[in-house]
């Protein structure tokens, strides 16, 4: 019996077994495959971050080439062959002089025209747009070039040209780098400066040793004479040294400037011109001067439908009494000096230039040579830290004729809007001719603004 | 002077021959966009040339290519070398716009062989603000002034340093880095360093 139990308990157990085997086995299995579940769902978690982050990616990757992309068209326009530009000055003020009353007025507006083709030639031009006093606009092409960089040391120009004779044409000017709101005598038009000129030339700069040089050559129309006729005899009116389209003596002037820069502040020049010149037309005594007549035949014949008046008819009788093309020509020589020197807020500077033109003893307007001679001493000081300037200038013009001679003081007080923005003010005390324009002292008032 | 007209033609001969021989000899060593100039010879150059005939212009007063054109009519007009005008044209374009640089040059900034104090500000500062700390260019300030720019704490002096900066007064603006991108952050505190213990103390 007692064995019989053992047998039973044993198959009991046996049974057991084979019944709880599997379900031991299932439950290992699924925790396995929950486990493996477990670790999908992780990676495709990762898997998920990934993509998002790659979505991420590519989005700004996106956005960087097109960013690249809009730059590159921006820039494309940015720096084009051709670059043009627009600079200039102008200016308006008031004028106070003594015996007469006080007036407004515009002073010019002179856009300057810039064209350049790539970094090898660029075209200049300026034009000089006023006001005068019968209320007419005057327009001018103050100058024309076309410059061809040849070098690093060279540029060649050819047009009309601001003088290079000395600084104060070339380069002082403008209204908004005037210190003073007048120009000094003698460096204005028909004054012993030559205010431009037609031709070519070659300008640049270079080193010598630790210092540098710069200079302008040129071959030019040069100038044309006026004679002035009074108390029956001829004499030299002056010299009308600005670019004339045709150079009727045939004779070129030939001339340059020279400079030197010891020291970085400090240039010292030197200019030259010479050649020949024919009187083209005769100023009528203390008048104006009569309109040019070329004496080309046919200049002066009648076009069917043509109205001349009487007056006219009589002042072409009068012109054709002198043929200008045969009048001989003269001697014309220029030579100038210029000292700049800037050191820390005072502006130092002297300019001295002398025109002469020679005899002429067998034309119909034969008549003595004459000079021209004028020069200007010039001090400016920037107040530190503050925005006002002030400026003094001694100029001694003497002229051939003794009406036009002036010598000069100059005071002025500038204030700086901006360093091309300048309120001016300038009292001149004036030595002339006793009771002429030339002997009166003024006052001027400029806002210059140079873009 | 005198010349006489017997010598007249030889005179325009001579002259001639020189003329043409210049502008002859020019196109054989005309290049086109040459290499780009150098932002601090620049700073320097327009320090030395501009203010001879007129006041320095602001920089910022003109976009790239504006400069471009005026810096080029200028170099026909004061007789500028072809490298001083790209030098000065390079210090233009980089000092007139402030944000672009600033971004270029702190990508950069740390690069390169670290410099002294006194090498730094000879060779970037002492164009305009010369070797006396007095300055060489109206606007330039006094760093030998108790109650100038020195006087101000190393942490606006470095922010000037690094950003550039225009004293209201003055008709100029320091460019970024004094126009040099490669100078950095040792460099920067370096050259203050030294500006300290030689302008101010």
């Amino acid at each position: 019996m007692k064995h019989r139990t053992r047998f039973f308990a044993g198959l009991a157990l046996l049974g057991l077994m084979l019944v709880t085997t599997p379900a031991a086995a299932e439950d290992e299995k699924y925790e396995q495959l929950q486990a493996q579940v477990e670790a999908l769902q992780e990676q495709l978690r990762e898997v998920q971050e990934a993509l998002a982050q790659y979505a991420s990616k590519t989005d700004t990757e996106t956005q960087v080439n097109q960013l690249k992309q809009d730059i590159a068209e921006a820039a494309a326009w940015k720096e084009p062959n051709t670059l043009i530009h627009m600079a200039g000055y102008a200016d308006v003020g008031y004028t106070k002089q003594d015996s007469e009353d006080g007036s407004f007025g515009i002073g010019t507006f002179s856009p300057i025209f810039h064209f350049q083709y790539r970094d090898l030639v660029m075209l200049e031009a300026e034009m000089e747009i006023s006001v005068n006093d019968e209320g007419e606009t005057d327009t001018a092409l103050e100058y024309l070039t076309v410059d061809y960089f040849l070098n690093d040391y060279m540029t060649l120009v050819g047009g009309k040209f601001l003088s290079p004779i000395g600084q104060f044409r070339q380069n002082l000017h403008p209204s908004w780098i005037n210190k003073l709101v007048s120009a000094p005598p003698g460096f204005g038009h028909d004054g012993a400066a030559p205010v431009s000129d037609l031709g070519v030339q070659a300008r640049g700069g270079f080193k010598i040793g630790d210092t540098y040089a710069n200079y302008a050559a040129f071959v030019s129309n040069g100038p044309e004479l006026i004679s002035a006729f009074e108390d029956g005899e001829f004499e030299l009116g002056g010299v009308e040294a600005e670019a004339f389209g045709s150079d009727r003596d045939g004779d070129k002037v030939f001339g340059g400037r020279f400079a030197w820069l010891p020291t970085p502040g400090l240039e010292l020049g030197f200019s030259l011109a010479t050649g020949k010149a024919s009187v083209t037309s005769i100023e009528e005594a203390h008048g104006e001067e009569p309109d040019e007549h070329e004496e080309e035949p046919g200049d002066h014949e009648d076009e069917p439908g043509d109205e001349h008046d009487e007056e006219e008819e009589e002042h072409d009788e009068e012109e054709l009494l002198v043929d200008f093309g045969s009048e001989p020509a003269r001697d014309y020589d220029v030579y100038g000096f210029d000292v700049a020197w800037n050191l820390n807020n005072f502006l130092l500077r002297g300019e001295f230039v002398k025109t002469k033109v020679g005899a002429d003893n067998v034309g119909v307007t034969a008549s003595p040579g004459a000079t021209w001679q004028t020069w200007y001493g010039q001090a400016s000081y920037l107040i530190p830290q503050t925005n006002w300037e002030t400026a003094i200038r001694y100029t001694d013009f003497d002229s051939a004729h003794s009406s036009e001679s002036q010598k000069q003081w100059a005071f002025g007080v500038n204030y700086l809007f901006a360093s091309s923005v300048i309120g001016k003010f300038t009292y001149e005390f004036n030595d002339g001719l006793p009771g002429s324009v030339t002997d009166a002292n003024r006052w001027l008032f400029q806002l210059a603004y140079g873009f | 002077m005198t010349i006489s007209i017997q010598n007249r033609p030889r005179v325009g001969t001579i002259w001639m021959v020189l003329f043409c021989g210049m502008i002859l000899s020019g196109p054989m060593l005309a290049t086109d966009y040459l290499e780009e100039g150098d932002a601090q010879n620049g700073a320097r150059t327009w320090a030395e040339n501009c203010n001879r005939c007129h006041n320095a212009r602001d920089p910022q007063d003109l976009r790239d290519d504006q400069w471009t054109t005026s810096v080029f009519h200028m170099r026909v007009r004061a007789g500028l070398t072809g490298k001083q005008t790209r030098d000065v044209l390079e210090y233009l374009q980089t000092a007139n716009n402030w944000p672009v640089s600033l971004s270029t040059e702190v990508a950069q900034a740390g690069s390169g062989t670290a410099r002294s104090g006194e090498e730094v500000y000879g060779r970037v500062c002492v164009a305009c603000h010369g070797a006396d700390g007095k300055g060489t260019v109206p606007g330039a300030p006094d760093f030998t002034d108790a109650d100038g720019p020195m006087a101000q704490s190393d942490a606006i002096l470095l922010e000037h340093i690094r950003d550039g900066f225009k004293s209201p007064k003055s008709p100029m603006a320091m460019p970024p880095r004094g126009g040099d991108p490669n100078l950095n952050q040792g460099e920067m505190e370096a050259v203050l360093e030294f500006m300290r213990k030689s302008f101010s103390d």
